[in-house]
């Protein structure tokens, strides 16, 4: 008797499963409706949706035109108003570009390096003199550039005001060191005719020009022409000279 | 009345089985043409979805770009006021 009531209850239990699990993986047509209603709702919301996006991507793709229209004529009106044009102000860009590049090249030199290469800086300086004096430097873009490049050419010349070129005499079977070849050699002046600079500039030690020693440090003034007083402590030494030669 | 306890249970468990296949078999089920038509709704979804994240971007790249050249022209402006007033001063 117990064992005829497990087997229904089992059977009944299995019925009740099957049942459940049909119904629970298989879809009835209700439910399929439901779905298609929802998929056809979602589907047409997004179909919407894009129609939309596609109006406001248009609308910004003129508007887009339309401001590179408007850039063109005012830049244009903008070198109007300095009585230039583009392509000179592109000329004008190129040639501030060349000096941005060149400060920051002698920026980057050390300071023996730059003391070789003084005359550069010198010519930077009138190159942007001469930049400064277009009309277009006015324009905001060109005007902080180049008073950037101003603001690197004052501390290079501040850096080379700072340096006191020296050199120390070597001996006279080995380096032939007067201040006639010293001023002669190509890392002091290149010109044997400067030496009165390095005499007057070194009046503390030097008494007499003929006579340098060994192992003396001597400072190298800057300049590659004699001043007034050079000019007459030269003459006054070669009269000096004739006179001794004279006589 | 252990014979009638067997044919209740007996005829109860036919009455169960019989109710649960007609249940089943009964209940109406979308046939195959149906069950496509809505992997393809779904599918459409899908795509379309996609593609509102792809426009998305798109409206997105544009309305930068639309934003720096307003920017743009703006410092033009700026800068015309500018020149004009170091013009007047020169």
């Amino acid at each position: 008797m117990k064992f005829h009531w497990s087997v229904t209850l089992m059977l009944a239990a299995l019925l009740v499963f099957s049942f459940g699990l049909a119904t629970a993986q298989e879809m009835n047509k209700e439910q399929w409706q439901q779905e298609v209603d929802k998929y056809t709702q979602q589907r047409n919301e997004l179909s919407d949706k894009i129609k939309s996006l596609n109006s406001s991507i248009e609308s910004m793709k003129s508007q887009s035109g339309k401001l590179d229209g408007d850039y063109t004529k005012a830049m244009d009106e903008l070198y109007g108003l300095v009585g230039s044009d583009a392509t000179k102000a592109g000329e004008f860009r190129k040639q501030v570009e060349y000096s941005e590049n060149a400060a920051n090249d002698l920026m980057r030199l050390s300071d023996a390096d730059l003391i070789a290469r003084e005359t550069e800086v010198n010519d930077l300086e009138n190159k942007v003199r001469g930049l400064w004096s277009d009309k277009l430097s006015l324009v905001p873009e060109f005007w902080d550039r180049l008073t950037a490049v101003n603001e690197k050419i004052a501390s290079l010349k501040t850096t080379l005001a700072n340096q006191i070129k020296t050199y120390t005499v070597g001996t006279w079977q080995r380096d032939r060191d007067c201040l006639w070849n010293i001023s002669k050699k190509k890392d002091i002046y290149d010109n044997a005719w400067l030496w009165p600079k390095i005499w007057q500039g070194n009046r503390d030690q030097i008494k007499d020009p003929d006579v340098i020693k060994t192992g003396w440090k001597l400072k190298i003034p800057k300049g590659n022409e004699l001043s007034a007083e050079e000019k007459t402590a030269a003459k006054k030494y070669y009269s000096k000279k004739a006179v001794v030669v004279g006589q | 009345m252990n014979k009638l306890n067997r044919t209740v249970t007996a005829l109860g468990v036919a009455l169960l089985f019989t109710t649960s296949i007609m249940l089943v078999g009964c209940s109406s089920k979308p046939d195959e043409a149906q069950m496509k038509q809505l992997a393809d709704l779904k599918s459409e979804v899908d795509a379309l979805q996609k593609e509102i994240t792809s426009k998305e971007g798109e409206k997105a790249a544009f309305e930068k770009e639309v934003a720096e050249k307003t920017a743009k022209l703006k410092k033009v402006a700026d800068d015309m006021a500018v020149v004009k007033q170091r013009l007047a001063n020169k």
